[in-house]
């Protein structure tokens, strides 16, 4: 704290409480938070889902729901009270004073209004510029955030735009008056890793030219290293550390940021177990084509390729990792071979047996060897059916007795390290993590060779991810089973694959075991995926 | 074991159990108490109808033709003995008491109300769960509803009529058919979102043969929006099948219903305004409360919908 910047903080938030309803599983959302922001710094805000984080940043915009209040403490703005100012002086302070922007940048732009006129509008709100200054000065401004053939841009609709673009176009918008201080909450957590290294480097760059006082919200300890001058670690509410991003990410002091830090996957896979030689190889794929058609009136038709030529291979007991960005069709890999949907060409060989070819009760018969995890845990339980109903749906589908699969679950639920008695409980009354632990409980129930997990542990908190992580990776290890990861985040496949696919617009571009592929990669794109997730080269405490 | 997990988010750990019950978010509903009540007030008419007036709804009585409300009308019982009874609606052109008319004549008004939304809803059910889930059934399926949307049920009935005769059925049948078309486009489109839910994908995959999959994960789905629709459907039969009494083309005209009571009051209606009024009166009060009850179920049973539609 003896940088003289500090003396003069854009932001500065001491005691500040504010309170949830009384309903609310606690009594405040935020308990006492203090931090400042110096003009040129960066400021991370980081906790998990829950901690307060967000609420933090939309009280700094005035932007709080009705049902939070503050009920203590003071907000300042370059020395001036935000808490209970005015709501007229509060629109004044957006933008030409503080600026933010958003996790997902489609839902917060204008879908029927023109990217450009949605600036322009920021402008013509607080400014007293003439329509062609006001012009100039929002192209000027998308050129400044690198955004290619400005009058374009300035003419397209948010829906014409890439997610990245999108995000441009947001912090485009929240820095064209110069505001002293920018809220950024979660900005790149809906965006590709290539994506978010240049959103990140983007913020960089331009908070360096203008002095602008950044806070930046994220639950990515990578991002933090990556980004970060200092950093506030909150747990429910509570500011548990706060100090620069070396003190923290390094030596941390308070135990629940050690906790968090240790859970943070490494970039470098760690030593494993190598597979036996003998081991029986559970699936293969030899040039697995799905292509979607879409037809239109006479017989033109677009055909998009989401997967082309697939051949892998899993053996008994191995984990393969598919890694890769969005829409590169990793998903579309593990819905084949699940069989949720139909591939177009190629063969799906489980044990032995081609189950491409398959339909009716032969079908049936295999699909139960293989099952899938989704990634949202919300979402992929029946809320109307209690859990127990859920795991043991599958069992009795295939003749069980109700009393045998009810005895199984049970078995199950210890296994993933869940009570038993939770069988009669419905989804709503577990936690994310929880609900997750049920999911691969009903996998389990079906006795399956393979367990393909699509984005499994993308949902959960970095914290309890590595609990899913370990125990996924215990049960592996305990039945023996071939399972299949599909992954967007590089740390997470390091730490759980035997073998890794890298898959970039349908295409397997680099195959290989694990502790090759992230040493050594060859392929252009494996680089340029590696390069660009973030904190890569940052030592973190162990 | 479970307190291995730490640190989970804490909006989940909510105590749900604390949440008020359907059935007293319902009772503290305004619209669904008042609406409710009406309806239950006009349902026990029904059966209620013999005590409430001794008098035959049908019976013509030249002498106590157009008679105002609060005239004590003369009538025969069935022994051949006079007795008098105040007409507190009047009497029509025909010498029939208003208030006997329209007691019985809510009989016809609930049972085509309900059928229609019973039969409308039951069939919409059927073909917008299997458009919604087989992707050939919806092409077919969707067109035909098109073409049966684009029918107005006025002009269907008046064919119905001509070639079968007025009757209940006749009617409700035309009311029911294009009720079904708007019915299937709102499962359909329950559907549509539902079945790409991912635990109905993990319905499939364990193995859940397809009709155990529509009637357990993706049919409870629907029920409530259904509860809903059903409710503005049976409200809506009912004022048509006024309508359509009130054009001639409904139940046939010795029935009484709403409509028929105030088309046979229609010619008179500047000299002797309450058998239009009266019965109107109850019209109204009937769709109102089952609007009313509907609006109030939408909004606790599904708030989402209140902002959607």
């Amino acid at each position: 704290m003896d940088n003289p910047r500090h003396n003069n903080p854009v932001l500065s938030v001491k005691n500040l409480t504010i309170d949830l309803p009384r309903n609310a599983d606690r009594k405040h959302a935020v308990s006492n938070v203090s931090f400042d922001v110096a003009p040129g710094e960066v400021v991370c805000l980081v906790g998990e889902s829950g901690s307060g984080k967000s609420v933090i940043a939309f009280s700094l915009m005035g932007l709080l729901a009705k049902a939070l209040n503050v009920s203590e403490g003071s907000i300042e703005l370059q020395g001036e009270e935000i808490v209970g100012c005015s709501e007229d002086r509060l629109r004044q302070l957006r933008c030409t004073r503080m600026g933010m922007i958003f996790q997902e940048p489609m839902t917060a732009l204008n879908p029927v209004m023109r990217c450009g006129d949605q600036i322009d509008e920021v402008l013509q709100e607080h400014t007293d510029f003439s329509s062609e200054q006001r012009h100039q000065k929002v192209l000027d401004m998308i050129a400044q955030v690198h955004l290619p053939d400005p009058a374009r841009m300035y003419s397209s609709y948010p829906h014409q735009l890439s997610g990245g673009q999108r995000q441009r176009i947001m912090i485009a918008m929240a820095l064209i008056l110069e505001p002293v201080l920018l809220i950024a909450d979660e900005p790149t957590t809906a965006l590709d890793v290539t994506t978010q290294a240049q959103i990140l480097h983007l913020i960089r760059e331009l908070q360096g030219e203008r002095q602008t006082g950044v806070l930046f919200i994220t639950h990515d300890f990578g991002v933090v290293a990556e980004l970060g001058d200092r950093v506030a670690v909150l747990k429910q509410g509570e500011m548990v550390e706060f100090g620069t991003t070396q003190q923290v990410l390094a030596s941390p002091q308070h135990p629940y940021t050690q906790m968090l830090i240790s859970s943070v996957p490494k970039h470098e896979p760690p030593i494993r177990k190598a597979i036996p030689a003998d081991a029986p190889t559970v699936l293969r794929t030899e040039n697995l084509h799905k292509q979607y058609f879409s037809f239109s009136f006479g017989r033109r038709r677009n055909v998009v390729d989401a997967a082309v030529d697939i051949s892998v291979e899993i053996r008994k007991g191995e984990t393969l990792g598919i890694v890769g960005e969005s829409g590169s069709g990793k998903s579309t890999v593990a819905r084949c071979i699940t069989w949720l949907i139909k591939s177009t060409e190629g063969k799906i060989f489980l044990s032995g047996r081609n189950i491409a070819e398959l339909s009716g009760e032969d079908l049936r018969q295999l699909r139960r060897k293989v099952q899938i995890i989704f990634q949202d845990p919300y979402r992929s339980l029946n809320p109307r059916r209690t859990v127990g109903q859920s795991i043991i749906e599958g069992p009795m589908n295939y003749g069980e007795s109700h009393a045998d699969a009810m005895a199984h679950a049970r078995e199950l639920m210890e296994l993933v390290q869940l009570s038993p008695d939770g069988l009669d409980r419905y989804p709503h009354q577990f936690s994310g993590g929880q609900r997750q632990r049920v999911c691969i409980a009903r996998a389990l129930a079906m006795r399956p060779e393979l367990l393909v997990a699509d984005e499994a542990v993308s949902a959960l908190d970095v914290s309890v991810q590595a609990q899913v992580l370990t125990l996924l990776e215990q049960i592996r290890d305990r039945m023996q089973l071939a399972m299949l990861f599909i992954t967007h985040d590089l740390r997470v496949a390091a730490q759980v694959c035997d073998t890794v696919a890298v898959m970039s617009k349908g295409r397997v571009v680099e195959y290989g075991p694990a502790a090759e592929l992230f040493n050594n990669p060859q392929h252009e794109y494996t680089k340029a995926l590696f390069d660009a997730a973030p904190g890569r080269h940052f030592k973190f405490a162990s | 074991m479970t307190d291995t997990i730490i640190s989970e988010e804490s909006a989940e750990s909510v105590d749900y159990s604390h949440q008020p019950s359907i059935w007293s978010r319902l009772f503290r509903n305004p619209s669904v108490v008042i609406g409710g009540l009406l309806i239950a007030i006009i349902v026990s008419l029904v059966p209620a109808a013999p005590f409430i007036t001794p008098l035959d709804p049908t019976e013509i009585s030249p002498r106590n033709r157009n008679k105002v409300p609060g005239f004590e009308t003369v009538h025969k019982d069935e022994e051949g003995n006079k007795y008098t009874q105040v007409a507190h609606m009047g009497t029509d052109k025909l010498g029939r008491d208003v208030f006997a008319r329209v007691i019985y004549g809510a009989r016809v008004s609930l049972i085509v109300g309900l059928s229609v939304a019973v039969i409308a809803v039951s069939i919409g059910l059927f073909i917008g769960l299997m458009a919604g889930y087989f992707r050939l059934v919806d092409a077919v399926v969707m067109r035909v509803m098109d073409g049966l949307m684009a029918i107005p049920s006025i002009l269907l009935a008046i064919a119905l009529v001509s070639l079968s005769g007025a009757s209940l059925f006749t009617v409700i049948m035309a009311i029911v058919i294009p009720e079904i078309p708007r019915v299937v486009r709102l499962v359909r489109s329950i559907v549509l979102s539902i079945r790409e839910e991912p635990y109905v994908e993990a319905a499939i995959s364990v193995g859940t043969p397809t009709p155990k999959i529509l009637i357990r994960h993706v049919l409870p789905n629907t029920i409530a929006p259904l509860i809903v629709q059903g409710t503005f459907i049976c409200g809506s039969a009912i004022l048509l099948e006024a309508i359509l009494s009130f054009l001639g083309v409904g139940v046939p005209p010795e029935i009484p219903t709403w409509g028929n009571i105030m088309a046979q009051g229609r010619d008179l209606f500047q000299i002797f305004p309450h058998s239009i009024f009266y019965p109107g009166i109850f019209l109204t009060l009937t769709v109102l409360a089952i609007n009313m009850l509907g609006d109030g179920l939408r909004d606790t049973i599904d708030p989402r919908m209140s902002k959607e539609i």
